[in-house]
């Protein structure tokens, strides 16, 4: 019983994660029909660049106050960094992603070919670029001190950290909720995905719509990245092409441009992935291809998807 | 016609090809030219899914790692023999048919750009399978089979030879292939697929067609490069990479050319040979992706049809303007 | 004759096929100018390239006097244009609200209210199904959200894609009623096939054959020219 607890909560935070990087894979295909195959290695720039201020903030207070790791306010300071180290994160991805967009994808619009292509490019200058900056090999990821560590609530273990992702990852679909179901941009959005031509001839410069997706999408993938390294106590390049194929998993079992499709399917592998690393851990992946194999065989649009 | 219209290239490439043992026996130039033969198989099978249907696939590898894996295990596990070597390689025909079968069934029936996930995904399966499944593949260490390969192929002069009348029959398949009926319909469905559609042709049959043959191809390829290394390795015939060398080596060389892989495989592999020197002198070179990266961006933006195909829109240009000026000096005469 | 818009031979390529190769015409205000031709004459291109969904590549558009020829399209839209597809280009997962308030460009608006109060006193389906997905509705229904859609922004002329295609003769009747209550609030270009229901409606006429005017008149010259009739419409006269 307590295994199965530890197991869902794992695999929910794991599922959380990748519907980080799905939402905005999903969302993208689903309006602009463009694959976005640099999407794990936008959200790994989030990830070390989030990183990297977290750590190095971290470091400089600890630098500057001497016995600044004993004092009771260290721990505050330190999430702070951690917080910090997200916005950054997600700024960077932001940033990358309204580049990519504008420089890659715009200029050869409406070839879906040539744009798939591209962000394949994309992706190859993205991840070489972290080694040269950073290396390549792993770099400890530490998880704030406020929330390392546990509860101990009766028989039950709830790993802090696990919690966190989990709460962060419902308020992010609660706003995307609020988004696409309440505003304006989220109508032109669901709009946009059924019939992009309509949507213009309503006076609605599409486009526009476009990039904010875009940069929303990547900026989300930039927050799973950073999210992702403290959970996993470490960061490595190759690790967005790694979640980037568990999005993928994600985004064709929930169904083209669903966010609530990404959601459902993302905890599906997580906790999929969760009891399959604990039970049968050679064949985590293999399960996920699998349950994705079935659901292209019963519904070829995905769970929540319309179109194919 | 293709060849006709590539011709001197083409016999360059031939001369090249005969006469290069002639001029050196350096094992090491030998054994860069055989894998740069093989990788073009790889390359042209590529080149018919992404060139000739339009359709792009991220896990093209995981047909060369069927290959791979087919006769490095027969022959690790089955010893030296001939029949052991036809057996990998009608293993190898079948598994990559039957593999590229059920993912085009489940993909190809949707919108193109699910092929790219589904393959990526199905291709990370095999890869993880034989990284895990260690009593069979040894998983990441791979094995070494040099001393149950036959001699005959493990002479680096006989197997350059081999190499490069496969490239040359693989290559005399697949150019015919293009030509014929089916090629054609291929193209229809690369320009319109909707027309194709609605011209009677059933389109997801033919992109099956198409899959099958390049994955087939791809294993063959993928059984020549195990026999070039003397080794398997899941990293190595598995690795995402070598999709992306395929990518590399077709954009570059010229999408929808054939031969453009050709070309494309050998300027990937020597360079890549060049810049691993040159990473001595500076570590940015290590990061030679990088530059292959933004070259194969560049080349998607400004050139989409590659080398070749960059090639032979210069020289209409220029043969359709010499016909102009011939026209106008008969006219004036 | 004031005129809203005003073709200029206009030219416009799909990919190598070359489908307009020279249509002119004039939408005078405040009437229901309708163009008429076979299938594949380019009527629906005619309205596409309006909307600068397949640019002109030669000629002019002009919308009160100036060029809009090479604007995109939710510019052109924003000018007061509003756009009822062949196939009504609803959104079938959007509530028949969403669908129209995607459309409302200012919701303080008091006109555009009122428009809406308007339009759905004259297709009184919709409020019924105000909250249920446009992919329910029936295909007359669509027909109507996708005018109401249209009507709402105050636009001063709507392009109207054969709306009777694919409808029940009642649905026609009801559909002609509709326009000529639309017509004396806004300008109408009408493409239409059914010639009942073109000659109900309709002021002036444009007909298009292989992608060029071939004829512009009031329906009683229309009317009266058997000629023109059976040769671009396919309509003959009943031998009594």
């Amino acid at each position: 019983m307590e295994q199965i607890f530890v197991l869902t909560l794992n695999g929910l935070a794991t599922g959380m994660l990748i519907f980080l990087i799905a939402a905005g894979l999903s969302l993208i295909f689903g309006l602009m029909d463009v694959l976005n195959f640099s999407h794990g290695a936008l959200s790994m720039w989030g990830a070390y660049v989030g990183l990297w201020i977290y750590t190095g903030l971290d470091q400089f207070w600890l630098q500057k106050l001497s016995g600044f790791n004993t004092s009771p306010w260290y721990p505050m300071v330190n999430i702070l960094d951690f917080f910090v180290g997200i916005l950054g994160g997600m700024l960077v991805g932001a940033l990358l992603g309204w580049l990519v967009e504008k420089y890659m994808i715009r200029p050869v619009y409406g070839n879906h070919v040539q744009q798939i292509l591209i962000t394949m490019g994309v992706m190859l200058v993205l991840s070489e670029a972290i080694k040269l900056f950073w290396g390549s090999n792993l770099i400890a990821a530490p998880v704030p001190l406020m929330l390392d560590g546990s509860w101990q609530i009766g028989s039950l273990v709830v790993i802090k950290y696990r919690l966190t992702i989990i709460i962060i990852g419902l308020i992010v679909l609660g706003a995307l909720y609020w988004l696409m179901q309440k505003t304006k941009i989220g109508l032109y959005v669901r709009a946009g995905v059924q019939n992009k031509e309509m949507v213009q001839t309503l006076g609605i410069n599409v486009r526009k719509v476009f990039t904010l997706v875009f940069i929303l999408g990547t900026s989300l993938a930039a927050l799973g990245g950073m999210l992702m390294g403290p959970f996993m106590n470490q960061v490595y390049p190759s690790m967005g092409i790694e979640k980037q194929l568990l999005a993928f998993i994600v985004v064709v079992i929930g169904g083209m441009g669903s966010i609530f499709g990404s959601a459902v399917a993302g905890m599906i592998v997580g906790i999929s992935e969760a009891f399959m690393l604990y039970f049968i851990p050679d064949a985590a992946l293999a399960v996920n291809v699998l349950l994705m194999a079935f659901v292209l065989l019963i519904k070829p649009s995905g769970l929540f998807g319309e179109r194919g | 016609m293709q060849i006709l219209k590539n011709r001197g290239v083409f016999i360059a490439l031939l001369l090249v090809g005969l006469l290069l043992p002639l001029f050196t026996d350096s094992q090491p130039v030998l054994l860069l030219f055989t894998r740069i033969f093989i990788l073009a198989i790889f390359a042209m099978s590529y080149d018919i899914l992404l060139g000739y249907t339009g359709i792009i696939s991220f896990g093209h590898v995981m047909y060369f790692g069927i290959g791979a894996y087919s006769i490095s295990l027969l022959l690790k596990h089955g010893g030296e023999s001939w029949v052991n070597v036809l057996l990998a390689a009608l293993i190898a025909v079948i598994l990559s048919a039957i593999v590229s079968l059920i993912v085009g069934i489940l993909s190809l029936r949707l919108k193109n750009t699910y092929y790219a996930m589904i393959t990526l995904a199905f291709a990370e399966l095999f890869h993880i399978v034989s990284l895990k499944w260690r009593s069979l593949t040894y998983g990441e260490d791979g094995f070494n089979f040099s001393s149950q390969i036959p001699d005959f192929l493990k002479d680096r002069f006989y197997f350059y030879y081999i190499s490069f009348i496969a490239l040359l029959l693989v290559g005399y398949f697949l150019y015919q292939f293009t030509k014929s009926p089916t090629g054609k319909v291929l193209v229809a469905i690369r320009e319109n697929e909707a027309r194709a559609e609605m011209l009677g042709f059933s389109t997801l049959y033919y992109k099956l067609i198409s899959s099958t043959v390049a994955g087939v191809v791809a294993s063959l390829s993928g059984i020549l490069y195990a026999i070039s290394y003397r080794y398997v390795g899941s990293a190595s015939v598995f690795g995402m990479d070598k999709t992306i060398d395929a990518l590399l080596m077709t954009i570059i060389g010229g999408v929808g050319t054939l031969f453009g892989a050709i070309i494309g495989a050998g300027i990937i592999n020597l360079a890549h040979q060049f810049l691993a020197d040159l990473a001595n002198f500076h570590p940015i070179f290590e990061r030679w992706l990088i530059f292959f990266g933004i070259l194969y961006i560049l080349i998607v933006m400004f050139f989409p049809s590659g080398i070749l195909g960059t090639f032979n829109k210069y020289k209409y240009k220029f043969q359709s303007r010499k016909v102009e000026r011939d026209k106008s000096h008969a006219n004036s005469s | 004759m004031n005129s809203l818009l005003k073709l200029n031979e206009v030219n416009t390529h799909i990919n190598q096929f070359h489908i307009l190769q020279g249509v002119s015409l004039e939408i005078p205000i405040h009437q229901v100018t309708v163009l008429l031709g076979r299938n594949g004459a380019g009527k629906t291109t005619t309205l596409r390239t309006i909307m600068g969904l397949t640019p002109a590549s030669k000629g002019q558009v002009l919308w009160q006097e100036k060029d809009i020829t090479a604007l995109p399209t939710y510019k052109i839209a924003q000018l007061g244009i509003g756009f009822v597809p062949e196939d009504q280009g609803i959104f079938p997962l959007l509530t028949v609200a969403e669908n129209i308030k995607i459309a409302i460009q200012d919701e303080n608006d008091k006109q555009t209210q009122e428009n809406l109060e308007w339009i759905l006193n004259i297709f009184p389906d919709l409020k019924i199904a105000w909250k249920r997905p446009a992919g329910h509705l029936s295909g007359g229904q669509k027909q109507m959200l996708s005018i109401a859609r249209a009507f709402i922004n105050n636009n001063t002329l709507l392009l109207i894609d054969e709306p009777s295609k694919g409808l029940a003769p009642i649905m026609v009747h009801a559909l002609i009623e509709a326009i000529q209550e639309i017509k004396s609030k806004t300008t109408i270009l009408l493409v239409e096939q059914n010639f009942y229901m073109a000659s109900r409606v309709g002021e002036t006429f444009y007909i298009l054959d292989d992608g060029k005017t071939v004829y512009q008149g009031n329906i009683k010259e229309l009317v009266e020219n058997e000629n023109l009739k059976r040769k671009h419409l396919g309509i003959y006269k009943k031998t009594v």
